[in-house]
């Protein structure tokens, strides 16, 4: 791999610096370590090249939606910004420096892993998604981001700042051609100021060659309030690394999705909510379904400080099994050093619920079409809580025709 | 012409348990029957077997119709013209009743009929409201049983298996529930009504009132039955035909236990 200078501000600068040095120091990680437990990683970042410039793109695809404004990001490149009212969005090379240093303050550390040094340390070009004091827009900003270069690396990173009282909606959807191997490291970082508000909804339809190893943060200030949604469908190795530093008196996370692997995939999340101040709110909701050999991995740690007070959190991680060598693991932990909160976690792995089944059949149903209700059942409840409601229909059909697909190539 | 339900010898058990231990019941077209019994004697059980639920295993024989439906599947008997409402009936998250229905009315030949009575009967039993919630998530008790009989009188079964629809019921929720059940009577249906109760016979006149206590029909008779157990209770009948005392915890009991 190659360092491509370019403009940039210090700070980047910086991070390219440190993001280059843990590249070197750090080995790829290995399934020996905890947090990459269950990841088989069968190449080595050192080895793979990264394209000179942006493949041809991919025309439309079943998650396109249309937004008021947004941008593409191809094998890192970013290109065609359709520029919004209101909101600023602009590569980081040409970003307004003001804009750009509110988005230090959610950076991902580059020695967190191989991965997030590589991002830093090789990163093309980022792309700034800046909503001013008290900017409302009326629509979402909507990100394709692609990786269209075989056996190529690509390092997109996307940056929101929502400055204080503002208002901003995203949709990013990552997505790769279905035959060939396309190695992914996106980075997405979010700064929500006091009193903002962001939702944002990320769709993970990559195809099934691709490796995605991704870090995101968000942090949020006083009373903000960030709702993000997550769908994970595509990658054969996707793996989501996030983090939400409630830092703010008075904020609020919600954390709604689902994920369905088939095949050989491996849908590994890694969540960490840390509340760092006081009367902050969080609420985690992921329902998660394995068919062939397919596994899941849902991690979850919520970390309340001790001058974080009156906190509430919640996470919940329901998982359904719906095959022999699929599986699932679903490990919530809770880690309180303050002493008045309300935490919780609820977390299940299992087959599909036999009484279900045998109500929906006393009515007359056979058992696929039985089974098939009750699947779809089961997600529509974390598809009825993500924050774009006009992704729903897509994201739905995309799980749903997953078990049908299995159910009549004989596969469950 | 055939009978709606004919019961022989129906025996059940789960592992190694006999809950059922050899039954007989025949309900006509037109009729309704109705089963009393303690709390175990295996009335649910008996729904359940004629249902065709996975974990008993039954022997003997039940006949819908003029067709045998032990060792069919749950649909096919559903298919058939076996309807249950359910005690306890299971809650079907993220599903509507609508969309069951719907789905339901693609799979059958008689669908848009099917779909066609939806909106007339839920306007009929006041139940509109439950069609765009999930199936019986956070319904009420008395709500369930509403939307069980809603469920049934839209399937128009052959044989309707009711247990307990009137347990858990307001008074005017009883009677209401007794008329859906008296609407669904007719010349091509058969209602197997079980309950613990005598006030839903205020409304209903049974053909024939059987009593089961562990697992066998120990008494029939006509509508006058249910009252005479009403005055009597079980203790008689337990005491001839029961499980051995030791195995029998008595009310008392129960509450000295406490
Ligand atoms: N799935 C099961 N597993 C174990 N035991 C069972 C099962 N189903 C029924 N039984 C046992 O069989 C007996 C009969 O149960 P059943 O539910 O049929 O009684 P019931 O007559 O409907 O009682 P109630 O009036 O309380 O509803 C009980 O002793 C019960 O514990
Ligand atoms: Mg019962």
């Amino acid at each position: 791999m190659s360092a491509r200078p370019e403009p940039e501000a210090r700070w980047l600068a910086e991070l390219r610096e440190q993001g280059l040095e843990a590249f070197a120091a750090l080995p790829m990680p290995t399934s020996k370590e905890e947090v990459w437990r269950y990841v088989d990683l069968d190449f080595d970042l050192a080895d793979l090249s990264m394209p000179e410039k942006a493949g041809t793109p991919l025309g439309e695809g079943r998650f396109t939606v249309a937004g008021i404004g947004g941008a593409r990001i191809v094998d890192g490149f970013v290109d065609d910004i359709v520029q919004p009212d209101g909101v600023t969005i602009t590569p980081t090379s040409e970003a307004d420096p003001a804009a750009l240093e509110a988005a230090a303050a959610s950076v991902i550390p580059p020695d967190l892993d191989k991965f997030s040094a590589a991002h830093h340390g090789f990163g093309t070009d980022g792309l700034l998604v800046h909503a001013g004091k008290g900017v409302a827009v009326d629509g979402p900003i909507v990100i394709d981001v692609q990786a269209v270069t075989p056996n190529a690396l690509s390092l997109p990173r996307i940056l929101l700042v929502a400055e204080a009282q503002s208002d901003l909606s995203v949709i990013v959807v990552y997505r790769s051609p279905d035959e060939g191997t396309f190695y992914v490291v996106p980075q997405l970082q979010a700064t929500v100021g006091d009193a903002a508000r962001l939702r944002l909804t990320t769709v993970q339809a990559w195809g099934y060659g691709t490796v995605s190893v991704g870090q995101q943060r968000t942090v949020l200030g006083r009373d903000a309030s960030v709702h993000h949604g997550e769908a994970g469908i595509g990658a054969g190795l996707g793996r989501l690394h996030f983090f939400v530093d409630i830092d703010g008196a008075g904020a609020h996370s919600e954390i709604s999705g689902l994920y369905f692997g088939e095949d050989d995939q491996l849908l590994d999340y890694r969540a960490f909510i840390n509340h760092r101040a006081p009367n902050t709110t969080s609420n985690m909701f992921l329902k998660g379904a394995v068919e062939d050999a397919s596994h899941s991995v849902f991690t979850g740690l919520i970390r309340i400080e001790e001058e974080a007070q009156r906190v509430n959190a919640f996470q919940t991680n329901r998982n359904l099994v719906l095959s022999d060598e699929a599986g699932a693991e679903s490990v919530p932990n809770l880690e309180i050093l303050a002493n008045d909160v309300k935490c919780g976690h609820g977390s299940t792995v299992g087959p599909l619920d036999a009484e279900q089944r045998y109500y929906l059949m006393s009515r007359g149903l056979d058992r696929i079409h039985a089974d098939r209700l009750q699947v779809r059942g089961f997600f529509e409840e974390a598809i009825g809580k993500l924050p774009h409601q006009e992704m729903a229909a897509a994201i739905r059909r995309a799980v749903n025709e997953k078990y049908v697909r299995a159910q009549e190539e004989g596969r469950l | 012409m055939s009978t709606a339900l004919a019961v022989r010898d129906l025996r059940a058990s789960i592992g190694s348990v006999e809950i059922l231990k050899g039954l007989d019941i025949e309900v006509g077209f037109g009729e309704l029957h109705v089963i009393m019994g303690p709390n175990g004697s295996g009335k649910s059980t008996l729904c359940h077997v004629l249902m065709g639920k996975p974990e008993y295993d039954a022997a003997g024989s039940a006949v819908v119709s003029g067709t045998e439906m032990l060792g069919t599947s749950v649909d096919v008997r559903a298919r058939h013209g076996i309807a249950q409402a359910f005690q306890y009936p299971t809650e079907i998250p993220g599903i509507t009743l609508r969309e069951l229905f719907e789905e339901l009315a693609e799979q059958r030949a008689d669908g848009a009929a099917l779909l066609a009575r939806v909106d007339d009967i839920a306007a009929r039993l006041g139940t509109a409201r439950f069609l765009d919630r999930p199936v019986n998530e956070g319904l009420s008790g008395g709500e369930k049983k509403r939307s069980e009989i809603f469920q049934l009188a839209v399937l128009a079964p052959a044989i309707a298996v009711l247990d307990e629809i009137d347990s858990g019921l307001d008074v005017d929720a009883v009677r209401e529930v007794a008329e859906a059940v008296e609407r669904m009577r007719g010349p091509d249906i058969g209602v197997l009504l079980i309950t613990h109760y005598n006030r839903i016979l205020q409304y209903l006149t049974p053909d024939r009132v059987h009593v089961m206590v562990a697992g066998r029909i120990v008494r029939s008779g006509g509508p006058e039955l249910a009252d005479e157990l009403e005055e009597t209770g079980y203790a008689e009948l337990v005491a001839e035909f029961g499980i051995k005392q030791e195995d029998a915890a008595t009310g008392d009991d129960f509450l000295a236990g406490l």
